[in-house]
């Protein structure tokens, strides 16, 4: 019983190596044929089976099988090298606005535009056909779209405080004069109402000397601050400068999505459908292999 | 002396040598009356030039013959000015002689003809083209180099500065139109070089900032100006500067040769048929205009005067205040 039941396990173990080797080499071989023939689809299809099904074929729950997918593991950079070549070209076209730069094999950065100034976005995973957006920047653009329904850019509001403070400041140093006079006013009436304090000061005059010396204070400490407000101007200014590059991105980027996809909606739905969609395309391009396959 | 004393002796002689004199007086005169003639009436450029020239040389004085009022130096290039574009078909530009002073002032249709242009004597001792209440030197013309060329800082200062607050930047386009046809006409027909600064539209041409370097902040003020237009600031691929672009493919760079280690910063204008200038856009776009007028200082595109070495100061071997001279002139050849 033990021995036989032994034998038919060596029988059956044989054949289970058998058939996961002549699974995996099938598999090896199919990989090889189609970056041979640079049939991309069918990359995407081994790579993924089971999205591929769901997403391209609508059948669902065909589950991936991780022991032969494995064999892979190795060289993903190098795949995703190879299968950029047609997926960054075919997202030139859908996502004029995007630039990748590969900074190691297989990995791509993300860069939203060529002007004068721009941002890094994240970054391209070929293999899962997604974009890798950064958060914050992602939500910059998001709250961008949102502000720019009340006519209000992803700045203002801090520009608009910066700027106030600048008019403020430029108001202090504009009147240097006028508190040069002040300050002499109220240092003769200190000075007058002083002489009439001593041990049996009225509260009265204890208190208008005190609103005195406050406002003696308050002059010296604008006198103060205008004496460096030439300066925080500028600092201010050059803030205001960052500030306002970041709108004109912003901005950038907004009328970029506007006038490719109509929509900051339209373009997460494309996001959504990109895998689908660039795979569908390649059937297009590849219309021999594809009928080949689908028999 | 003492022999010219001896000869003129006899009076027939000192008649005689009255009448010589007098004869080389009219002879003046007649010479001056055949160019002012040739200048009037020829047809063809180079006697128009050859009557300006001498003209210019001639010196009227003479001891017995005297000329009532004749015209100044700077008349015989505004006449030269006005046949030649006359030869060329030009209507827009007007010569008309003061009744009074007897000098002539040109006019140009686009601007109205209470505005008048002369000729005057520039610091270089060229003629400059100017308006008579102005003086800012449009361009400088020294027919002895046959020379002609633009003044940019003038050309920013009288038209974009002080006529687009009077004028449409299309009638301030149509009144460029005869200068650069004179500019074109001394080239074609009397093989001047000629130089159209600002106002030259090839793709290749560059507009030198006068500014050794340039702060990437003043790139950043356009950047930031155009998220209010419809056009774009785009880096260039590599990394030497910015891109405007503007409507129907044209573009206008600032940016640096990437292989020059100086970092010479300089403009230039693209576009599909090399018809638009730098001047063309300062004129028409606000964007810019407001850009390169608030950051002057910096974006100055460079304004050589028109300098010559002349012969004779080169043999005077006072070098010390000619050296600039050469080696500004050279480096706008």
């Amino acid at each position: 019983m033990a021995i036989s039941g032994h034998e038919q396990f060596a029988h059956d173990v044989s054949g289970i190596i058998n058939q996961r080797i002549a699974e995996k080499v099938s598999f090896l071989r199919q990989v090889d044929e189609a970056v041979k023939d640079h049939h991309d689809k069918k990359i995407y299809q081994l790579l993924d089976n089971q999205r591929y099904a769901k997403e391209i074929e609508h059948r669902e729950q065909q589950p991936n099988n991780q022991s032969v997918m494995s064999l892979v593991d190795d060289i993903t950079n190098y795949l995703s090298n190879f299968l950029s070549i047609k997926l960054i070209d075919y997202l030139g076209k859908k996502y004029p606005f995007f630039y990748y730069e590969e900074y190691e094999t297989g990995h791509y950065r993300i860069y939203f535009g060529n002007w004068w100034d721009r941002r890094e976005f994240g970054e391209l995973d070929v293999l899962n056909v997604r974009f890798l957006f950064n958060d914050d920047e992602y939500d910059k653009l998001k709250k961008t779209f949102e502000l720019s329904r009340d006519n209000k850019r992803y700045n203002s509001d801090k520009i608009d405080k910066i700027s106030a403070e600048n008019d403020r400041l430029q108001d202090l140093i504009d009147h240097q004069r006028e508190r040069e006079e002040q300050r002499t006013k109220l240092q003769e009436q200190l000075k007058d109402v002083s002489s009439r304090s001593g041990i049996w000061e009225s509260t009265k005059n204890k208190e208008s000397r005190q609103s005195l010396i406050d406002a003696l204070q308050k002059l010296e400490d604008e006198e103060e601050e205008s004496r460096t407000a030439a300066q925080t101007i500028k600092d201010n200014e050059q803030v205001v400068l960052s500030l306002s590059k970041e709108n004109t991105i912003l901005s950038y980027e907004q009328k970029s999505i506007l006038d490719t996809f109509g929509s900051f909606e339209d373009f997460e739905l494309a996001n959504r459908n990109l895998y689908a969609n660039y795979i569908k395309s390649l059937s297009d391009d590849q219309e021999k292999q594809v009928t080949d396959d689908e028999q | 002396m003492m022999n010219n004393k001896q000869m003129l002796n006899q009076p027939s002689e000192q008649l005689n040598a009255l009448a010589h004199s007098f004869d080389h007086g009219l002879e003046i005169g007649q010479h001056y009356v055949k160019l002012l003639t040739k200048l009037a009436q020829t047809d063809d450029a180079h006697d128009l030039l050859t009557a300006t020239n001498d003209l210019v040389n001639l010196d009227l004085e003479d001891a017995f013959v005297k000329f009532p009022q004749h015209y100044q130096v700077a008349d015989y290039y505004l006449l030269l000015m006005g046949r030649l574009l006359e030869m060329h078909s030009n209507a827009e530009f007007k010569i008309t002689e003061d009744p009074t002073s007897h000098r002539f002032y040109a006019t140009i249709s686009a601007l109205g003809e209470k505005v008048l242009f002369h000729f005057i004597k520039d610091a270089e001792g060229n003629a400059a083209f100017t308006d008579v209440n102005d003086n800012e030197p449009i361009f400088s013309l020294n027919l002895k180099h046959q020379m002609l060329r633009f003044n940019n800082k003038a050309l920013v200062n009288y038209f974009i500065i002080n006529g687009l607050k009077k004028y449409s930047d299309l009638d301030l386009r149509s009144a460029i139109k005869p200068l650069l046809l004179f500019a074109q006409a001394l080239h074609d027909d009397l093989n001047f070089v000629i130089d159209r600064g600002i106002l030259g539209t090839s793709n290749q041409q560059h507009y030198d900032l006068a500014q050794p370097e340039l702060s990437l902040t003043v790139i950043d003020r356009l950047f930031v100006a155009t998220a209010e237009t419809d056009y774009m600031l785009f880096n260039l691929p590599k990394n030497n500067g910015a891109e405007l672009r503007l409507e129907r493919q044209v573009n206008l760079d600032l940016s640096f040769d990437p292989d020059d280690y100086s970092q010479q910063w300089f403009f230039s204008v693209q576009d599909p048929d090399a018809q638009v200038s730098f001047f063309d856009l300062l004129l028409h776009y606000q964007l810019i205009r407001d850009w390169y007028l608030s950051n002057r200082d910096e974006l100055a595109v460079k304004s050589d005067p028109l300098m010559f070495a002349d012969d004779e100061q080169v043999e005077q071997g006072e070098t010390i205040t000619d050296e600039p001279v050469l080696e500004d002139d050279e480096q706008n050849d």
